[in-house]
């Protein structure tokens, strides 16, 4: 399946450094959250895309490899993104392993493909207002994504539209231990 | 953390050239600050017309071939991207006079300094390299 990026990088038959150094720049048209889609042939990428957006402060998701292609996926992360969470009504990660609710990851798509839980519905987080009508209002819904922080706003869109049964899963996907599903 | 990385270039062949601006590159990409001070042959690295035709370790010539293949950039390329992330190139005053060479000898926008200028960019990076 492909994978939903914002934007898309070709860096193929680009050797060492040049797919960092276009990645470099083309990070800089993005905004905060949205996903960058680079493709390279330099089997080094792999590695070296991880450990740049390791330096840089950037969400490095995954890499696939399609006929010798390799499309990583980055999210591009604000320097400070130490958010305040305001929303009252949370659980513990733990938690939510067998309870009767519907576990709703509002990650990007990109995110949710390289490893969710079990049975959690993706809905991305700027998708949610106009998807509403997907989720049961009589049901507990546990919201979660990577750190607490875009699922924090989430419960609060849904409390605001009538939802009462929500909850903002604390840490998020970062602490999650368990059995990761992929759909790449 | 430090966010300077310091690098001395003082080799002239084609294979310095490409362990000095890769690594000058990269890093610079990854929002460092990165000064190279080029002394004795490093100095070919940014001349002018020296950087086109850097010469392969004796042996090694049958290399060109795999550098085509692999599509890797030409030096003087690496020089301009270098450059347009922001690595700072020093060259060294006193080789510069020893070799009479000026600044008009070299890609445009170098700084001329001596060992304390690139030991004051330094005391406080890490890495620091030498090639």
């Amino acid at each position: 399946m492909s994978i939903k990026a914002d934007f898309q990088l070709d860096a193929k038959g680009l050797s060492c450094p040049m797919p960092i150094v276009k990645t470099k720049k083309a990070m800089a048209e993005l905004v905060d959250g949205q996903i960058l889609e680079v493709s390279a042939t330099d089997k080094g990428s792999k590695a070296d895309i991880a450990a740049w957006a390791e330096s840089v402060g950037h969400q490095y998701i995954g890499t696939v490899e399609e006929d010798a292609v390799l499309k990583h996926y980055i999210r591009k992360c604000a320097q400070e993104s130490a958010n305040e969470k305001t929303f009252e009504s949370t659980i513990e990660l733990e938690q939510i392993v067998g309870r009767d609710g519907l576990i709703l990851d509002v990650r990007e798509e990109a995110e949710f493909a390289f490893g969710h839980i079990e049975g959690a519905k993706s809905i991305p987080m700027g998708e949610l207002e106009g998807r509403l009508s997907e989720l049961d209002k009589e049901r507990e819904i546990y919201v979660i994504c990577r750190t607490g922080t875009r699922s924090d706003l989430a419960a609060q869109k849904l409390v605001a539209n009538g939802f009462t049964k929500v909850y903002n899963v604390l840490p998020g996907m970062t602490s999650w231990t368990g059995e990761l599903i992929k759909t790449i | 953390m430090s966010n300077k990385v310091a690098i001395i270039a003082s080799n002239g062949g084609l294979f310095d050239a490409y362990k000095v601006f890769n690594i000058a590159t990269a890093a610079a990409a990854s929002d460092k600050e990165v000064a190279i001070f080029f002394t004795f042959e490093g100095l070919n690295l940014i001349h002018k017309q020296g950087m086109n035709a850097l010469p392969m370790p004796a042996g090694a010539e049958h290399f060109a071939e795999g550098f085509a293949k692999a599509n890797v950039p030409a030096i003087p390329q690496l020089v301009e991207m270098a450059q347009e992330l922001g690595v700072k190139f020093i060259a060294c005053q006193m080789t510069m006079d020893v070799m009479g060479l000026t600044v008009e000898d070299f890609v445009d926008g170098i700084e001329v300094g001596g060992a304390v200028t690139f030991l004051e960019f330094a005391k406080d990076a890490a890495p620091s390299l030498t090639f």
